[in-house]
């Protein structure tokens, strides 16, 4: 059945050619533009995505004869998306991505409370994302916003399912300490400070 | 049966609706017994929520989308590089073939269909002399202007005798309505909307006395 219909769309696109192409891109990809806008900024901050969000449409119209429309479009332009940013990433940084290993021991707690029915918290919650390892941050953003499941992340990311798990576990770890710290920091801000008389 | 050492080892798969039914099922079946556990899931799924808030809020501009349209599906950027090798060679010759004067009918048509053909009311610079839409009218058919009531109206000449109309907006005031500035030479930026010989004004430059820019 899959088969079936990628054959029709490739012989469609065979006879009717460039106008059927944009057509089932106007369709399938261009309705994807806010999440990958919204993932673009997370990944290289409000500066730069527009020009991200460009390349990964512009790589993707030029690819598109190798989406397979029984697929999601969305995870094939997060990919994309992936691809691009790390191409720029490792041309912009020195640093390489983090390189994890599959087998991590998942750490089993959570020790945070009550930290968000705080305000400005989503202020915080960015600020943490923008600390966090750009894997751990695209895993968490790709599971919590876009709700991929694990085996799209998978994908995406071109890693194990198992690396995906610790990832999302190890990220939503370091997040959830961050937010509690700046949560805190400010607490012990906002303290009222006692004086101390001092003795004449 | 679960304890709270095995529900912790899978609570984000628990939270993130990854574990298998039968997992599910004790996981459940641990969490209605254990509060310590139940907010721990709760916090989980706290920052889950933090985080599509904090994320979500987060619209493209409309520019963006726009660009992105042009960039893949406008029509220079859909047809394949022969295409257009193909269309500026047929152009050539059609500009070539304007010197015979027989032709010259069959050519401006031609020349007016390949434009609108690929119209695409993207962003031109245009230069040309200004004057009174309605006095020209008058002048080469007849019109009855009514700018002696009305006030004139600006519209751009360009050198190839076309005139364009030039369509309201902020940065189009002076060019409509300021009759000073007409029989003046002047440079648009903005956008052409070929079959309805309009053009949406971003800015302009006054290129005589001193070149101005405006906007």
């Amino acid at each position: 059945m899959a088969a079936s219909k990628l054959l029709q769309v490739r012989l469609d696109s065979l006879f009717f050619g460039q106008t059927l192409r944009a057509k089932h891109f106007e369709r399938d990809a261009l309705p994807h533009l806010p999440a990958v806008y919204r993932m673009a900024r997370q990944l290289v901050g409000v500066e730069s995505a527009d020009d991200l969000v460009q390349e990964t449409f512009l790589r993707a119209w030029k690819y598109f004869e190798t989406f397979d429309p029984t697929t999601n479009c969305r995870a094939w332009l997060f990919r994309i998306l992936r691809n691009v940013w790390i191409s720029r990433w490792r041309k912009s940084r020195l640093e390489l991505p983090l390189v994890d290993t599959g087998a991590e021991q998942i750490e089993p707690y959570y020790d945070w409370e009550g930290e968000f029915l705080r305000e400005e918290l989503s202020a915080d919650v960015e600020r943490a994302l923008s600390e966090l390892l750009p894997d751990y941050r695209l895993a968490i953003l790709l599971a919590d916003v876009e709700d991929c499941t694990y085996e799209e992340i998978a994908r995406i990311m071109e890693c194990p399912i198992g690396t995906v798990m610790s990832r999302l576990n190890r990220g939503r770890r370091m997040l959830a300490r961050l937010i509690q710290a700046y949560g805190d920091a400010k607490a012990s801000k906002n303290q009222p400070q006692e004086f101390v008389r001092r003795k004449p | 049966m679960m304890d709270c050492q095995n529900l912790r080892e899978v609570l984000d798969l628990y939270v993130d609706g990854e574990l298998s039914p039968e997992a599910s099922v004790q996981a459940e079946a641990h969490l209605a017994e254990c509060l310590a556990c139940r907010r721990a899931a709760d916090c989980l799924r706290g920052l889950r929520q933090a985080v599509k808030a904090a994320v979500s809020q987060y619209q493209p501009a409309p520019q963006l989308a726009n660009r992105v349209r042009e960039s893949t599906l406008s029509p220079w950027h859909r047809r394949p590089a022969w295409a257009l090798a193909v269309a500026a060679a047929a152009l050539l010759i059609v500009a070539f073939a304007a010197s015979a004067a027989q032709l010259r009918g069959t050519v401006a048509n031609t020349l007016e269909a390949v434009a609108f053909r690929l119209d695409d009311s993207r962003s031109v610079v245009m230069e040309g002399m200004l004057l009174c839409r309605d006095c020209q009218l008058k002048k080469e058919y007849g019109y009855r202007a009514m700018c002696p009531l009305k006030g004139h109206h600006g519209a751009l000449q360009t050198k190839d005798g076309k005139i364009w109309n030039i369509l309201d907006g902020d940065a189009a005031e002076d060019l409509i309505h300021n009759s000073a500035l007409l029989g003046r030479t002047v440079r648009i930026h903005g956008r052409c909307f070929r079959r309805a010989s309009s053009l949406e004004v971003d800015s302009y430059e006054i290129l005589e006395k001193g070149s101005q820019a405006r906007s």
